[in-house]
């Protein structure tokens, strides 16, 4: 149920939800509002007149009692009641000529249902599981072992045959057997060798069965709690969770605590052949994602105890890092891993606070820069099942891009450096609440129009923020096609600062950390950096499947950036390629989503380990074609503008304006 | 029986440039084949060559490199004429050698008055100035020579990514030609060739500078993208890589080793007045193969010799 809105005097309509915000719908329709809070309401810049039909009346200390009664609103706050007619007042009007296009190509994180479609063939099933026994206590006539007698027990009510059981499990089932009066749970494990019976509680716990699963990525560490439980959890109220809500319980991240000793993966392994390094960068780690369990139990009100089940998905580097494997060898020619297929490994022996039953299942990896993380984003994304042709594309601090479909797989790996998860950026943040992910600027102006996730006062700049700003300032003509700001522009947002030229995005007294927001020349460099190198690396690997752009049926993206990517933002700063956007599709974090799939689905299993075994990697680095690929993307949109010629038409069109 | 040659027949074309005004002025470019495949394309222009001389008396020339210009080292503007009266100059090219802010740091005003003084001892000939690739320094001295010699339309040099709006702003506004320079890579040359664009430097005052490396120093790295420029322009019609290219070449061959040897310290080497000639003569040709359109050469011999080359590859057809 929507409500039509209309902005004045563009004419330019559009259907709004009613939980969704008139600023949230002029930012769609492309109709500029001075807005500087990121839409929570501190700023009053976005002052608008309604002047047909109802809205909210959100408290709005900042507007005269008078202006609210004259129908002013602010844009951030207020929702439609019933269909209205909005007039954006002078201040944040321009000549109407001018007015920006709509932005078309907006893509969201898929929803659960949408993210189910994705891969076929899977039933809830998940590998580790609970049933409850109620057990016949023993007799003279039954005198069989109280282990026998569970085994007995499971075949009779659940047919399960073959059983084999942990020792840990057995030394504490007598008493707590008897303790229970015979009514227990039994967590079990379905291994290669059969069912494996690993922990017993009293009482019937068997809705209480929860998996943790976590991605280590180099930069950012994201974990998400699931109900393994028929798979049926409602996300956390009032949190912001990623489409996959209805899944995940609670989700939690946090910068990885390695970066403070090397930002990128090789220098981590550096550090790692120091003495000790090894030890201490497993240490933090560790600690980091003992912190992220903690506060996911919190969050989803769970005991820890439930916890039956974990899964890492991480890039082979942060995986031997996680396990204390030595990772000398992981960059030192001819670059292989200790071991692609790692069986799993018992939380307590890897430093995990979680049951002693708790075993770590580890997302088989490819190569050296190809890891587990790769292989769950192929597998949750259903690649491996599918004919058409399929480019994945990981954008993180090391961009891992994937090519083929059922029948062939290729990968690359390219060094991006941390820009997309706001590292290396002056005011760069994880995308996370108060973080700016949507830009608009105005071409006439160059006033913003910001809105933070969690619509908070801002905070800094996350990766898809950082993405639309730079597409903006290149539209509007304040950037040239290099990165570099113009320097007559009539306004005082384009300055020279400590750092060179900069944007001021939000000024001081508007935000959250009591100083200029900036967007500098220098972040736009690694941005031009980072988004050069996945781009190149796409067009090698491309080029060597003997394959272009336009041959790709679909485009799959990946990454901790933010909960959705503007493909045309993307397409401008030459990230994307320029080709339809109904080929893209978005899914968020890669990682987690094939790593949660594997905790729901014994199944798919098997196919992560086919996955891992069909992928062929290529090294970039033995291409010298790759260095010359990487130069000609390192500008806006790219060297080769033939290659871009629906946002070569957009640029063109704007300088016209 | 007559063999048939293949020909490879080309999309695209260089654009034409025009250097100086009036009767003497310079038309470079115009190709449309690989450099003088004059069996396959059309080369209305040969390539020219612009006699070097420095805004100051040089100071680590070899003696053989002073000699024909002995008498007139320290005056520029004699130089610049000796040059045209004596040995037939087609173009000059002027180093503001003096206004390095590390060395001499002449001042902007003082440089433009000895441009303005060389530009009345030629005569019509036309200039090319060439800065020291200080971006600040370059800002000042280049724009205030480009505002001294309105309409005059000399080449201006070099221009990079740092300073092309600054520079570039004043050579379109006072009507010379943009040296667009970079560091020997075609994609960052097509980059400063679109960014001059973008700032509005019109197409028919674009000369592309691929970076010169020395014989023996990495002339064969500027070869290369010479050649991936050409066929870029040609096969692959790119339009931002059609522009005659320039080739800054004398100061990277007079400051090598070899070119400055003497028979004391090797007497192995030779005649140290030939050597450098033939370093000199060697560079120039292999430039000219590469495709280049405008030579910067020094001694008047190795430029005799460098034209009739050119006379020979052009007639060779």
């Amino acid at each position: 149920m929507g409500y039509k809105v209309r902005f004045e005097p563009s004419g330019r309509e559009i259907e709004l939800a009613s939980d969704e915000t008139i600023l949230q719908g002029a930012m769609s329709v492309g109709v500029h509002v001075n807005a500087s809070c990121g839409g929570s309401g501190t700023c009053g810049k976005c002052k608008v007149k309604i002047v047909k039909g109802k809205t909210t009346v959100p408290p709005m200390p900042l507007l005269q009692k008078w202006e609210i009664e004259q129908g002013y609103r602010l844009a951030c706050m207020t929702k439609p009641l019933s269909d209205i007619v909005v007039e954006i007042p002078i201040e944040s009007q321009i000549d109407r000529t001018v007015l920006r296009r709509e932005r078309a190509g907006f893509a969201k994180v898929l929803s659960p249902q949408d993210i189910n479609q994705l891969v076929q063939g899977w039933t809830i099933d998940p590998t580790v599981f609970k049933r409850y026994l109620e057990l016949p206590p023993p007799t003279k006539e039954d005198n069989m072992s109280d282990l026998a007698r569970v085994y007995r027990s499971l075949k009779q009510t659940y047919g399960f045959d073959r059983i084999s059981a942990d020792f840990r499990a057995i030394k504490k089932m007598s008493q707590l057997l008897r303790d229970a009066d015979w009514k227990v749970t039994v967590t079990m494990v379905l291994t290669r060798k059969g069912y494996k019976l690993i922990n017993i509680e009293p009482g019937d716990t068997s809705d209480q069965n929860y998996s943790i699963v976590i991605d280590i990525g180099t930069t950012t560490i994201f974990g998400q709690l699931l109900n393994l439980h028929e798979c049926k959890v409602f996300g956390c109220p009032g949190l912001d969770v990623d489409g996959a809500e209805r899944y995940t319980l609670a989700i939690a991240s946090d910068y990885n605590p390695q970066i403070s000793y090397g930002e990128d993966v090789i220098s981590r392994i550096v550090y790692a052949l120091k003495p000790g390094g090894l030890e201490r960068l497993q240490e933090v780690v560790v600690r980091s994602i003992n912190k992220i369990i903690k506060e996911l139990l919190k969050m989803a009100k769970v005991e820890r105890k439930y916890v039956s089940h974990m899964v890492i998905a991480g890039n082979t580097t942060m995986t031997q890092l996680f396990l204390g494997l030595n990772p000398k060898y992981l960059r030192e020619d001819p670059y292989v891993p200790t071991a692609n297929f790692l069986p799993p490994v018992r939380a307590i022996n890897a430093g995990i606070e979680l049951g002693e039953h708790v075993h770590i299942y580890i997302f088989p990896m490819v190569a050296s820069y190809i890891g587990g993380d790769i292989v769950s984003g192929v597998l949750g994304s259903g690649i491996f099942q599918r004919e058409d042709l399929t480019l994945f594309m990981d954008i993180g601090t090391n961009g891992e891009i994937v090519l083929g479909n059922k029948d062939w797989l290729m990968s690359a790996s390219c060094s991006a450096g941390p820009a997309f998860e706001g590292g290396g950026i002056k005011f760069g943040m994880r995308a996370t609440r108060g973080a700016i992910e949507q830009v608009r600027v105005n071409p006439a102006t160059y006033e913003p129009m910001l809105m933070t996730i969690g619509r908070a006062k801002a905070k800094g700049i996350c990766g898809s923020g950082l993405i639309y700003t730079v597409a903006e300032l290149l539209e509007t003509g304040a950037l040239d096609q290099n990165g570099k700001f113009k320097h007559d522009l009539p306004t005082n947002r384009v300055r020279k600062g400590e750092d060179g030229y900069e944007y001021v995005l939000s000024w001081a007294d508007e935000n959250a950390v009591n100083q200029d927001i900036t967007l500098t020349e220098i972040d736009i460099d690694n941005l031009i950096r980072a988004k050069g190198a996945i781009y190149a690396g796409c067009k090698i690997l491309l080029d060597q499947a003997d394959m272009t752009f336009s041959d790709l049926d679909r485009v799959i993206i990946a990454g901790g950036f933010g909960h959705y990517i503007d493909l045309e933002a993307a397409k401008i700063i030459g990230l994307l390629p320029d080709i339809p956007d109904e080929k893209f599709m978005f899914v968020g974090n890669g990682s987690l989503l094939g790593a949660r799939l594997l905790s729901f689905s014994k199944d798919l299993l098997k196919e992560a380990e086919n996955i891992a075994n069909m992928m062929t990697n290529i090294e970039l680095s033995n291409y010298p074609r790759f260095m010359d690929e990487y130069v000609a993307a390192m500008f806006l949109p790219h060297t080769d503008e033939t290659a871009f010629p629906n946002v070569m038409k957009i640029l063109k069109e704007e300088k016209a304006a | 029986m007559a063999i048939e040659i293949p020909k490879r027949t080309y999309k695209g074309a260089i654009r034409t440039i025009t250097l100086g005004a009036g009767d003497k002025a310079v038309t470079v470019g115009g190709e449309t084949s690989l450099p003088f495949y004059l069996f396959e394309g059309e080369r209305p222009n040969p390539p020219r060559i612009a006699m070097e001389i420095w805004d100051m008396e040089p100071e680590d020339w070899p003696e053989h490199a002073l000699e024909p210009f002995k008498d007139v080292v320290s005056d520029p503007a004699a130089w610049a004429k000796k040059c045209v009266e004596d040995y037939g100059a087609e173009m000059i090219c002027i180093q503001m050698v003096s206004t390095d802010p590390n060395d001499k740091d002449v001042p902007a005003d003082q440089a433009a008055e000895t441009v303005l003084k060389v530009l009345d001892a030629i005569n019509g000939v036309p200039l090319i100035v060439w800065g020291t690739a200080s971006h600040e320094k370059d800002t000042e001295v280049l724009k205030l020579i480009c505002e001294k010699t309105h309409g005059k339309n000399l080449a201006i040099g070099p221009v990079e990514e740092g300073d092309h709006k600054q520079i570039g702003g004043s050579i379109i506004a006072y009507q010379h030609t943009c040296i667009s320079s970079s560091p020997i890579d075609i994609n960052l040359a097509k980059q400063m060739n679109i960014l001059l664009g973008n700032l509005g430097v019109s197409d028919d005052k674009i000369i592309i500078d691929p970076t010169t490396g020395g014989l023996g120093y990495g002339i064969e790295y500027s070869y290369s993208v010479m050649e991936r420029l050409m066929l870029a322009a040609l096969t692959q019609e790119d339009e931002r890589l059609q522009f005659p290219m320039i080739n800054n070449m004398a100061k990277e061959v007079w400051k090598s080793k070899e070119a400055k040897l003497t028979p004391e310290e090797d007497p192995l080497m030779g005649d140290p007045k030939k050597r450098a000639i033939v370093i000199e003569c060697i560079t120039a040709m292999l430039l000219l193969l590469a495709g280049s359109d405008i030579l910067v050469m020094r001694h008047p011999e190795s430029i005799k010799l460098t034209k009739e080359i050119i006379g020979d590859f052009m007639a060779a057809n």
